[in-house]
């Protein structure tokens, strides 16, 4: 889990790259967005979930 | 019917008086035309006339004789003063006025660790004392010393000419890739132990000390998130590497001419990546490092009960929590005003407004946060109003050079408001454990300076007549430059995709090895006495853990 959370995060950073590729100032924000909004989903929604699986408050 | 008399009377007095502000009016020999004049020969430098010896042997009581032309060096004896003389001095006059701007600016900066020290040990309990002060303490030795060996060469190694600082000539080795056509700068080669590629330069040194506290300052933030459970061995390994590679990696893509700074030189988003003082740099590196570590090291034992709810730890001294607040925010003045690297040359004059938008960046944020947590949960909070006075420095760090005062105001009233509403979701949603709010005063806040030079940068400052390479003055969204805004947007990314994944694989690999986290032994007596030896208070006796 804690693997796909990183890949997932460097993703979204590697998709907001790929945006240099397009001539629009639009097309080049909204995917930076989409890869800004894959890197928020990889930390918040994978790697933080994944420490949370077992976290210290629920042992002993 | 009284006051209409008095206030017609100052009306009138105001229309017929002239100005007694500071302002200087305007004299009539200033509107005349000069008139026409020969150029000035080294004989009528020869001529200039210089306080005689005797004179100056009485002593200068009004200062008068003080700083005259036989104080210029001159570069032949023989020959007396020349106009190449008059020019030099000029030139080195330049150069030292920035040199000692920036110096002294960073002492400013370095003030701040005591800042950064008094909130955090002061947020932490009493038996965690001793130790979050020497982690603050000790940090700005690792981390010199790391940047030293090596970070101050990946960040501004092949920075290039800096003309404040009388051009800084060594530094100039980036390592670029080419891609998508177009050149990646990736990280300077020059000025290993400052001595590597001739950067065994005065000006070199003066950028040094002035960029070694900017990453010192970032370094320091994570101290805070991970205060009351951080082994320090743990500490200091965490902190060499991120003052070797972390900061001076995006340092480098921000400032030190890497593929950032770039964007709007190669492919047309405004004047590329905007950072002046490291909103996103400093404090954005910093809180994302912070966020990492702490999502590795756990919540406090007791932060949370076993259904999740958080739980108040209350801090050991607001006194002095708030003592850092205001030696943090004095430090400022060093870190936003400094950052022209001069205060003479193309644009220097702006420090009077980035100085005052630091100011009322950090009011605006102080306020609305205090009213936030006021209307919300019926009381001022003081450690809350502290961090909105705090989100309000970290939004303002980088637009500060390119918004007018109506920005800087709006930015860090938003950045008051944010800061509460981050602390809330970090804690209760995401239920990661920041003693001091670390993650959403110097992250999210950081972020949100970022994208407000997107924003609100109004197009009237000029550095020179360009920034980045591209000219014009940088403009953001509101002021007509959508592309501005995508720059900045590229620059979060990095924040989240890069520095963040390198920090955690960083703090990931650390565990593995050291490991992050002291034993709950340890942590239930107090952090002091098992990983420092001694206590901080040692005439106090302090309670048993809840």
């Amino acid at each position: 889990m804690k693997l796909a959370g990183v890949l997932v995060t460097l993703l979204g950073f590697i998709v907001s790259i790929l945006s240099l590729l397009l001539g629009s100032t639009a097309g080049r924000l909204a995917v930076v967005l989409l890869g800004l909004a894959l890197s928020l989903f990889g930390i918040i929604g994978i790697l933080n979930r994944a420490h949370l699986k077992n976290p210290i408050w629920k042992k002993g | 019917m009284t006051l209409h008399c008095l206030l017609l009377l100052v009306l009138s007095l105001c229309v017929v008086l002239p100005s007694s502000s500071q302002t200087p009016s305007v004299s009539a020999a200033a509107s005349t035309p000069a008139s026409a004049s020969k150029p000035i020969t080294d004989s009528d430098l020869a001529n200039v006339p210089v306080p005689a010896a005797d004179a100056r042997a009485k002593g200068d009581t009004d200062g008068s004789q003080t700083g005259t032309a036989s104080d210029i060096s001159v570069s032949d004896a023989k020959k007396g003063i020349t106009i190449g003389d008059l020019a030099n001095q000029v030139g080195q006059n330049k150069i030292a006025i920035n040199f000692v701007w920036t110096l002294i600016t960073g002492f400013l900066v370095m003030f701040m660790q005591l800042g950064f020290a008094l909130l955090e040990s002061g947020l932490a309990r009493a038996k965690n004392a001793n130790h979050t002060m020497m982690m603050n303490l000790v940090v700005y030795g690792v981390g010199m010393l790391a940047y030293w060996l090596i970070g101050f060469s990946i960040q501004m190694g092949g920075v290039g000419a800096i003309a404040n600082l009388g051009g800084t000539p060594p530094l100039n080795a980036e390592y670029v890739i080419t891609l998508f056509g177009k050149p990646f700068g990736l990280f300077g080669q020059h000025g290993l132990f400052l001595m590597h590629g001739g950067t065994y330069d005065v000006g070199v040194m003066v950028l040094f000390l002035f960029q070694m506290v900017f990453m010192d300052t970032g370094a320091t933030i994570p101290t805070g998130a991970a205060a009351e459970r951080w082994k320090f061995s743990a500490f200091i390994v965490t902190s060499f590497l991120f003052a070797a590679f972390t900061y001076p990696l995006f340092a480098n893509w921000a400032w030190g001419g890497g593929w950032l700074s770039n964007l709007g030189a190669n492919f047309g988003l405004g004047k590329g990546y905007v950072d002046f003082a490291g909103s996103g740099v400093v404090h954005a590196v910093g809180g994302l490092s912070a966020l990492a570590i702490a999502m590795i090291l756990g919540p406090r034992i007791g932060k949370f009960t076993r259904n999740g709810r958080p739980q108040a730890i209350l801090a050991h001294d607001i006194v002095i929590v708030l003592t850092g607040c205001l030696i943090l925010a004095f430090g400022w003045f060093g870190f936003n005003p400094g950052s022209t690297l001069g205060a003479s040359g193309n644009g220097a004059l702006r420090i009077g407004s980035i100085a005052a938008n630091t100011m009322l960046a950090s009011a605006s944020g102080l306020l609305s946060a205090m009213l936030y947590m006021w209307l919300v949960y019926r009381k001022p909070d003081a450690s809350m109003t502290g961090n909105g006075f705090l989100a309000g420095l970290v939004a303002i760090t980088a637009p500060c050079a390119f918004v007018n005062p109506v920005g800087a105001v709006l930015i860090g009233l938003l950045a008051g408001v944010l800061v509460c509403l981050s602390v809330s979701f970090v804690e209760r949603v995401l239920k990661i454990d920041d003693p001091v709010g670390a993650v959403s005063v110097h992250g999210t806040c950081g972020i949100w300076g970022v994208i407000s030079v997107g924003l609100f940068a109004d197009g009237k400052s000029n550095y020179g007549g360009s920034w980045n390479g591209v000219n014009g003055s940088v403009t953001g969204l509101f002021y007509g430059d959508a592309s501005q805004l995508v720059a900045q947007l590229l620059g979060v990314a990095t924040l989240l995709g890069f520095v963040f994944v390198l920090s955690f694989v960083f703090g990931f690999v650390i565990d593995l090895i050291v490991g992050q986290r002291v034993s709950a032994k340890s942590e239930l007596q107090g952090l002091d006495l098992p990983e420092m030896g001694a206590v901080a208070y040692p005439e106090f006796e302090l309670k048993a853990e809840m």
